[in-house]
């Protein structure tokens, strides 16, 4: 007897094969990278044997070095300030009684994510120069204050969805049992929205660390983060010690991404009614 | 005590205005169980919410024992609320739940502590102290609710539905608990509820609210007995409309005609019209079944068994349906069969005359 089943979309024809292919577009290219950091040869191509040197070698490099450290200082300031500037916006935009032009300060967060990068970028060092012409001041502020602007859509993102999916009831509740604005924020509204800040401040740091097209336009001389740096050699002579600096890149986001998974599986569990 | 005057609130403006509260006249004295009872929708909870400080209402005035609360944020307000979904902070222990309104005052360490051990034993949660919220049942977060809620001592409590998530016999327990509350702390407590039965064995006295305004303000026993208009007889308990004239009125009483012809004495103390047409109640347990020749007459339609009771359906002769509830005896034989001519009879006095 043939059993009457409903529709089902993993048994369409081709559905397996379409699957795969898109799954071998994502991550083979991944894997021969990943697997050519091994590569104890210096070509980006062929296979030579396994060996740990392109990694040793990345270590040693002082460019790479220098250029690690700074990635991780703006990422980490530029995470700090938009996540920062996120939290205040989403409570503007979720917090507040429906105000006139409330779409438009919405679509506003949103619109570096709209606008091409290469027009913020372009836009950015026109008026980073100008300030630099008046000021004479060449420092790191310039890349902070341009990835903290591009970063803070993404940290304002899942921070926003977490304070709408938040029970309103518990901030009246807590401002009904006199608490002041603050109070009620920092006791009842921040322990809750905690996995929203994390999310938001984790995206920002990741977008933050890969960012090329405006950090390139933005830095002074001498300033090369990371994506910079590689971006430079590639133009010279491709040697598998940028695979091994990309490897520990992608080890890094998805260490960020798990500890967030368990993280956020946690507070679940114990904010859960 | 609770003064509100001339309180009205309207949502949005223009064509999708929509006035939730119109004209809230009503003094809430001090130590009193005070019910608000309407259908859903009929502004109960909008009220409730402007005491709190949530809604912010358009007109009027409202003094907690004499001063002004509209002006003041909610955290400034004398007042606690019960809350419906309870509101329970998941990231705190039964006993941070309660202690929160006292550490927002800033209280001394010591005296959070007394007050939460005294309120835990009060409703009787001292074992789950250190138990997170959601690791209780629902009466028990409850429980909880009520003394974060009574904690800092307000001089008003709200308590929005706090009984409507409970199951049937649980919500029986927690209606004589609430009593036993009040009681003994001596608190003002402002209920709201859609559930008549619960609003007649708590309170002290019941504002039954439709379409945004008060109908009536009284005891229980004095809403259920003298109903002052037809909505308020009709949503708190069983009644019959009987229509008639007014002949006569003396005080409160006054001389009704039915449309049979014949002549009642109905109460009148509602204000209701002193001459013309109007409509009186007649609860069903307060009439009883005759032979023909009462003061309604009809053919009997339908007998239901109830245990304690047995209603009768009467088809009057005007065409309308009239019940009555007869209080059942041990062994008694049924001594009526459907189809008979039957009239109806009930004392002087019960036939109460609605406003319109």
């Amino acid at each position: 007897m043939a059993k009457a089943r409903g529709f089902d979309i993993r048994r369409q024809n081709g559905f397996v094969f379409v699957a795969l292919c898109c799954f071998v577009m994502l991550y083979l290219p991944i894997i021969l990278l990943v697997v050519y950091s091994f590569n104890s040869g210096s070509s980006i191509a062929i296979w030579e044997g396994f060996s740990l040197k392109w990694y040793a070698l990345a270590w040693q490099n002082d460019k790479v070095q220098d250029a690690t450290i700074l990635s991780l200082i703006i990422a980490c300031c530029a995470s700090f300030v938009a996540t920062s500037a996120a939290v205040m916006a989403a409570l503007a935009t979720t917090r507040t009684n429906k105000f006139r032009g409330s779409a438009l300060v919405f679509a506003m967060i949103n619109q570096p994510l709209m606008i091409p990068e290469i027009v913020t970028a372009v836009a950015l060092l026109i008026f980073f120069a100008m300030i630099k012409v008046y000021t004479g001041y060449t420092g790191l502020w310039y890349l902070i204050i341009a990835h903290s602007a591009f970063c803070i859509p993404f940290a304002y993102m899942p921070i926003r969805a977490r304070l709408q999916g938040m029970d309103l009831s518990l901030e009246q509740a807590a401002a009904d049992l006199y608490g002041t604005p603050w109070r009620v924020f920092r006791k009842v509204t921040l322990p809750q929205l905690w996995p929203g800040v994390l999310a938001g401040a984790m995206l920002a740091f990741v977008i933050s660390l890969d960012d090329v097209v405006i950090t390139e336009f933005v830095k002074s001389a001498g300033q090369d983060t990371l994506p910079t740096y590689m971006l430079g050699q590639i133009r010279r002579v491709v040697t598998p010690e940028v695979n091994a600096i990309s490897t520990i890149l992608l080890a890094i986001s998805v260490a960020l991404v798990i500890a967030f998974y368990k993280l956020s599986q946690r507070t679940d569990q114990s904010t859960k009614k | 005590m609770i003064e509100i005057a001339g309180l009205s609130k309207t949502f949005g403006s223009g064509a999708s205005a929509f006035t939730a509260l119109k004209d809230i006249n009503v003094t809430i004295q001090e130590n009193e169980f005070f019910t608000l009872l309407g259908p859903s929708g009929c502004g109960k909870t909008t009220l409730l919410r402007s005491i709190a400080g949530f809604v912010d209402p358009s007109t009027g005035t409202l003094t907690i024992n004499g001063e002004d609360i509209l002006s003041k944020p909610p955290f400034a307000r004398p007042v606690n609320t019960v809350f419906q979904n309870y509101a329970l902070f998941p990231h705190m222990t039964v006993a941070e739940n309660i202690g929160f309104g006292l550490e927002m005052q800033d209280r001394p360490k010591a005296e959070i502590k007394s007050v939460v051990g005294d309120m835990l034993e009060l409703v009787q949660m001292t074992q789950m102290a250190d138990r997170m919220t959601s690791q209780i049942s629902g009466g028990q977060q409850q429980r909880v609710a009520l003394a974060r809620a009574l904690a800092p001592k307000p001089e008003v409590l709200l308590l929005d539905e706090p009984l409507s998530a409970l199951d049937f016999k649980l919500r029986k327990e927690m209606q004589i608990e609430l009593k036993r509350l009040q009681a003994e702390t001596g608190i003002t407590f402002v209920f709201v509820t859609h559930d008549q039965e619960e609003a007649l064995t708590m309170s002290d006295r019941i504002a039954v609210m439709n379409a945004g305004r008060i109908l009536q303000i009284g005891g229980p026993k004095d809403i259920y007995d003298h109903p002052a208009e037809r909505f308020v007889a009709d949503f708190i308990g069983d009644t019959n409309f009987v229509d008639g004239e007014v002949k006569k009125v003396a005080g409160e009483t006054a001389q009704v005609q039915l449309q049979s012809g014949k002549v009642i004495k109905a109460r009148n103390v509602a204000g209701g019209a002193t001459s013309g047409p109007v409509t009186v109640a007649v609860r069903p347990e307060h009439a009883d079944l005759s032979a023909p020749g009462g003061l309604i007459d009809g053919t009997l339609k339908n007998i239901i068994y109830f245990g304690t009771d047995t209603h009768y359906h009467v088809q009057t002769d005007d065409g309308s349906t009239f019940v009555i509830r007869r209080q059942n005896q041990p062994d008694a034989v049924e001594a009526h069969e459907v189809g008979e001519k039957v009239g109806v009879t009930f004392n002087a006095g019960v036939a109460q005359i609605l406003r319109d």
